[in-house]
């Protein structure tokens, strides 16, 4: 449903959310930068960029909200994985409660003038 | 298409040189995982990879701005000289991976890589080649020699290589201006390791054998020691010379007696070294010859002239030196 509603203008709203959308798919588990990428379109943010993704990973580890390790890989080079932190499963837990009211109150406004979802 | 390993690297070139205002260390930092992640999806599908991802400059500017890195604090003016540093730097890559098959490797740096403790070694010798002259304003040497003194330059050589190994085990992850003193340092010891290449290389030509004179000389003639020529009357000559077709002095033999002061003379092109030794020395004297077959003048050392000599020793050609 959410989903839908992002197509409108995806990259506008994208913009706004890709934060969020990062430390989301981070919350179980850790990834490096082309895992988490494909988990964000997995989710259905297709037209996330692959910059983008990036640019906000660099973003979010000088921020304090993430970690990061390395592992060896048997092909290839060495993988920088992503994890969350304390600080980073705070600030989820914050932006994930604004975006929820934010939606409800989107929802509720077009719900009441009876356009479909 | 299938994406390769060359276009991979132009295309994070492009986007390095594309954020070239911003610190190196951020420009890094953002662009670290790029390789890797290129190569992801280049594994994923055909199509190139602008095609697929947009141009590098587009692709730096997405970086730049989900990053929020903005732009570099760099003044303007520096703009130009940045740009053009980069391009070198782009272009010396580019060689880098043309040439590395040369040598039989990828990159001319996977070469260089395996080399760079003998670097440090010979950075470690130059550092304490270079203390030495300043201490001593002397013209540098092999050894480090400050005031002369053999085993304070061994020292200086020791600890200088220590310090040189322990900075270069040390130095790779270095940035900033750590960075910049360090290739500062470099650029100054290679200039003054081409120094002192010049001035071995000049003394290395003036040794004692760069004056020698040109002779004339054959294998065969090495049994001789000395060499006696006499004059058609049978009179040896002194301090004669002798030379070739070509003016060349003829060397024969070597001085293997005294002088007058006791003292072996140098070895020179005039002969005989030693005319006490002629073979058939000064003529005798009357009373000792048979007056028969001995006439003392000077014209008489026989007919047959030249030969004369090889008689015997007691008719002696009546020579006087």
């Amino acid at each position: 449903m959410r989903t839908s509603v992002l197509s409108v203008d995806t990259t506008q709203l994208l913009k706004g959310v890709l934060d969020l959308a990062v430390l989301a798919v981070l919350k179980d588990e850790d990834g490096y930068g082309y895992d988490i990428l494909r988990r964000l379109r997995e989710a259905g943010l297709t037209e996330v960029g692959d910059a983008s993704v990036y640019g906000t990973l660099r973003r979010l580890f000088a921020a304090g909200l993430l970690t990061t390790y390395v592992v060896p890989s048997e092909s290839g080079p060495h993988r920088k994985y992503y994890s969350l932190n304390a600080a980073g499963r705070d600030q989820l837990t914050r932006s994930g409660k604004t975006w929820r009211s934010f939606a409800t109150t989107m929802d509720a406004l077009l719900d009441d003038r009876g356009m479909a979802a | 298409m299938t994406v390769t390993g060359q276009e991979i690297t132009d295309y994070v070139d492009r986007v390095r040189a594309a954020l070239a205002d911003l610190p190196p260390r951020v420009r890094d930092e953002l662009t670290e995982e790029l390789p890797e992640h290129l190569a992801e999806v280049a594994a994923e599908g055909e199509g190139a990879l602008v095609d697929r991802l947009g141009t590098p400059e587009a692709y730096a500017a997405e970086l730049r701005a989900a990053a929020g890195a903005g732009e570099g604090r760099r003044p303007a003016r520096f703009h130009r000289l940045a740009e053009a540093w980069e391009q070198a730097a782009v272009q010396v890559r580019l060689l880098d991976r043309q040439l590395g098959p040369v040598l039989g490797h990828v990159t001319v740096s996977d070469f260089l890589r395996p080399l760079r403790p003998a670097w440090w070694l010979l950075r470690g010798w130059l550092a304490a080649l270079l203390i030495s002259v300043l201490v001593d304003g002397d013209r540098p040497g092999l050894l480090p020699r400050p005031n002369n003194n053999a085993s304070a330059g061994l020292l200086l050589l020791v600890g200088a290589v220590a310090v040189s190994l322990w900075w270069g085990r040390r130095s790779a992850g270095i940035t900033g201006w750590q960075r910049q003193l360090h290739q500062i340092v470099t650029a100054a010891l290679l200039l003054f390791s081409f120094a002192v290449l010049a001035q071995v290389d000049e003394r290395a030509g003036s040794d004692v054998y760069s004056g020698y004179e040109q002779t004339s000389v054959d294998r065969r003639y090495d049994r001789i020691e000395d060499v006696f020529v006499y004059d058609q009357q049978g009179r040896l000559i002194r301090d004669a010379r002798l030379f070739d077709q070509n003016g060349v002095p003829i060397r024969l033999g070597w001085p293997s007696c005294m002088d007058g002061s006791g003292v072996v003379p140098e070895m020179r092109n005039t002969y005989p070294y030693c005319p006490e030794r002629a073979p058939f020395g000064p003529p005798a004297p009357p009373s000792t010859a048979p007056p028969v077959s001995t006439p003392t003048d000077s014209p008489t050392p026989t007919a047959s002239t030249p030969t004369a000599p090889t008689i015997s020793a007691s008719p002696a050609p009546t020579s006087t030196p």
